[in-house]
């Protein structure tokens, strides 16, 4: 594989280039060589297709994905989670400070040890932390963490990912100004202004923090992503509201604030469980695409999280004030939303392998140009699209589902 | 500035594999078999920025032959077809190899009747530098640009490596490399452009299957040739993303293909979309439900403090 005639004390390098010879100026000469370990193991040769596409495994070049995986590991779900919690709980405080926004709102602890306050408190406790853990687990996720401030080079609404570190930027900031202050020494009045006018602003930007990431993936190529894309952001906006609900519950503010997270809890778990429904049900439109839900271990996930989130419900709906059963509540609720972050990833990744739930989608018409087409055929008409209108007769029946 | 890949010249040697390798100093991928066919590449990666697939399939295709079946005719039949501002093919087959029409000697008997019922699709695949780009729209760094040649060219000095472009390419084509974490593909030879020249690919290509030019002319050519494999009977001939209306969920491709199967053969997907091009739907359910997340919070503030 290496340059045999090299003598042995030169660097080789994978490309077969003599550095020494010729320069290492191509395009591609930035890469590092690979270090090239022994090939994992290969499949075995009655597992290889013989043939590129074979009628009862539907069509498709050898089953090779169509797609690229999604590259993110687990920091990504971990940050779709606190980053929902973040802003949810944000958002909380922000509306409990409203409602008692003449009068009462004090810095938390100090001037007005109000119970209102504890509840404010914690929350805005529990988004600083937030933002500061997303901060860290998003830089941890890439390649290379130093570029990280490239993403505020440009200002771009077709990337969700763009407008997000935007989103996180604010947040965190208007975050880190709602708590700073508190640690300052010697408290003056306009400190607690600067800190609440901060947490407001923060309960504003957590709104789309908690939601956009739903956005995030729903602009992928991901059939099971691309296709549901009008459940996503509105599940994760009620995931983040009970995920930030069940930590309250384990940390509970005590006296009303208990009331606001009890009731809180109660609509953001109901409203997680209804969502997840209607993104399986949008999933489901095209069975193929919704397979990762069903099987293998993005299945598994997915029922744990349903399971999880039902019983966190069920816990809370139960459970008083006080109670070691609202604690349960809480924790059960965490694991559920935790898990349901998890269970969309690995559903994507799986979803992205299946090169028949890219094509099936799209020959029935959905998570393609032919959806705009359609949409739009009462105005200029589009040519019907070669490729689809082709396989329309023979592929429109739903698959038979293969073993 | 574009390709156009004419699959029905594509015999699978990989020299455009090689040559891309080789001008872009690109460092191997392992030297893995896949054991299926002679595709031992698999797919288009990080290093990897051309890929010739290799379709086998138990049905005939029409009009497909060798030379000596006459159907062909040495390289008269691609003479119109040569690549811009090259002098022609490189192919052993001479202008005046006359069509001619062998039998074999003796009867091949089962292995003649499987054959017959049999071929072999051939695709150099490569990035498609789509006239609207999913991974262009999706990168958050601005890395990813349109060139003045109109082709998608990431700048490796910017990239964070988010990973990001990998989802949203309708294609499957860019990816991350878990070494240096930045993610990588097909420049169209960005660099040899500048300086004149055409890609290493279709520069290697020996029967012009890979053809380098003006995207109008290439079109001319391809519709051509589509009408000249639909004469001699290849009924399944097609272009495949050859412009706006063709595919309209890219808005048309700078590396088109003549296909003769349906895109799922080739990896291709059948209706690709930029996925931008349904963010918004995405943009107004996100902001119902930061409508929802501040009516819900404030419900249960507000529901609590009568009690
Ligand atoms: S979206 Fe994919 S095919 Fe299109 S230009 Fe980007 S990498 Fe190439
Ligand atoms: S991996 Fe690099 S090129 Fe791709 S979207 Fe992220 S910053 Fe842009």
């Amino acid at each position: 594989m290496r340059a045999r005639h090299l003598p042995d004390d030169r660097p080789h390098d994978g490309r077969n280039v003599d550095p020494e010879l010729g320069a290492l100026l191509g395009e591609g000469s930035h890469q590092r060589v690979k270090d090239l370990a022994p090939s994992p193991a290969a499949p075995r040769s009655d597992e290889v297709p013989s043939l590129a596409y074979e009628a009862d495994r539907g069509r498709s070049y050898y089953g090779l994905p169509l797609l690229k995986e999604p590259v993110w590991r687990w920091y990504v779900p971990a940050y779709f989670y606190v980053g929902g919690v973040a802003g949810a709980a944000a958002a909380l405080g922000a509306a409990a400070q409203l409602a008692g926004w003449r009068g009462s709102p004090g810095p938390v602890r100090q001037r007005h040890p109000g119970v209102e306050h504890r509840l404010i408190g914690r929350c805005r406790l529990i988004a600083t932390a937030g933002a500061g853990a997303s901060a860290v687990l998003l830089i941890a996720d890439l390649g290379r963490p130093a570029r990280f401030l490239d993403m505020l080079r440009v200002f771009r609404p077709t990337s969700p990912m763009n407008m997000g570190t935007w989103f996180l930027s604010a947040f965190g900031a208007c975050c880190a100004a709602s708590t700073l202050p508190h640690l300052w020494p010697a408290r003056r009045p306009w400190q607690r202004t600067v800190s609440d006018a901060a947490a407001f602003g923060a309960g504003v930007m957590g709104l789309p923090l908690c939601t956009y990431t739903g956005v995030l993936i729903a602009n992928t190529a991901v059939p099971i992503w691309h296709g549901t894309r009008n459940a996503l952001p509105v599940l994760f906006g009620a995931s983040g509201a009970a995920g930030a609900a069940s930590l309250l519950e384990l940390w509970p503010p005590g006296g009303t604030g208990d009331d606001v997270v009890h009731r809180f809890s109660l609509l953001g778990k109901t409203l997680e469980l209804a969502l997840g429904e209607v993104f399986a049900y949008e999933a489901r439109r095209v069975p193929r695409v919704a397979r990762p839900l069903r099987r293998g271990a993005s299945g598994a996930l997915w029922r744990t999280a349903q399971v999880l989130s039902a019983a966190g419900l069920a816990a809370t709906a139960l459970s008083r004030r006080g109670s070691p059963l609202r604690r349960t509540a809480g924790l059960l609720g965490t694991l559920g939303a935790l898990t349901l972050r998890f269970a969309i990833l690995q559903a994507g990744r799986a979803s992205a392998r299946d090169p028949l739930a890219t094509s099936e989608q799209q020959r029935a018409g959905r998570g393609g140009a032919a959806e705009l087409t359609e949409r739009d055929r009462a105005g200029a008409s589009h040519p019907a699209l070669r490729g689809v209108g082709a396989g329309r007769e023979t592929e429109a029946a739903p698959r038979e589902e293969h073993p | 500035m574009g390709f156009f890949t004419d699959t029905t010249l594509c015999i699978g040697c990989k020299a455009c594999e090689v040559a891309c390798k080789q001008w872009n100093q690109l460092p191997d991928d392992g030297f893995l078999f896949t054991g299926m066919s002679y595709d031992n590449t698999g797919q288009l990666g990080a290093s990897t920025w051309r890929h010739v697939a290799f379709v086998e399939r138990t049905t005939r295709l029409p009009g497909q032959g060798t030379p000596r079946d006459g159907t062909e005719a040495g390289t008269m039949a691609f003479a119109p077809l040569r690549p811009a501002g090259q002098p022609g093919t490189t192919s052993l087959l001479a202008d005046f190899v006359a069509p001619s029409h062998i039998e074999s000697p003796v009867p091949l008997g089962p292995t003649q009747r499987a054959l017959s019922n049999f071929s072999w699709l051939m695709m150099s695949d490569v990035c498609k530098h789509c006239e609207r780009a999913g991974c262009l729209e999706a990168c958050p760094t601005g890395s990813i640009v349109r060139t003045e040649f109109g082709s998608v060219y990431v700048q490796p000095d910017v990239c964070n490596g988010c990973g990001y472009c990998v989802s949203a390419c309708p294609f499957g084509v860019i990816a991350r490399r878990e070494d240096d974490g930045r993610a990588w593909k097909c420049t169209l030879c960005y660099d040899r452009l500048k300086d004149g020249m055409v890609p290493a690919c279709a520069k290697a290509c020996p029967t012009a299957s890979i053809q380098f030019g003006e995207l109008g002319e290439l079109r001319a050519r391809g519709a051509k040739r589509v009408e000249q494999l639909l004469a001699r009977g290849v009924a399944e001939a097609r272009l495949y993303g050859e412009s706006a209306l063709a595919q309209p969920g890219t808005e048309g491709l700078h590396a088109f293909f003549l296909l003769c199967d349906e895109p799922e053969a080739y990896n291709l997907p059948p209706d690709p979309v930029v996925p931008t091009k349904h963010i918004t739907r995405a943009w107004y359910a996100m902001a119902a439900s930061v409508v929802g997340l501040a009516a819900l919070c404030l419900g249960a503030v507000a529901g609590a403090r009568r009690t």
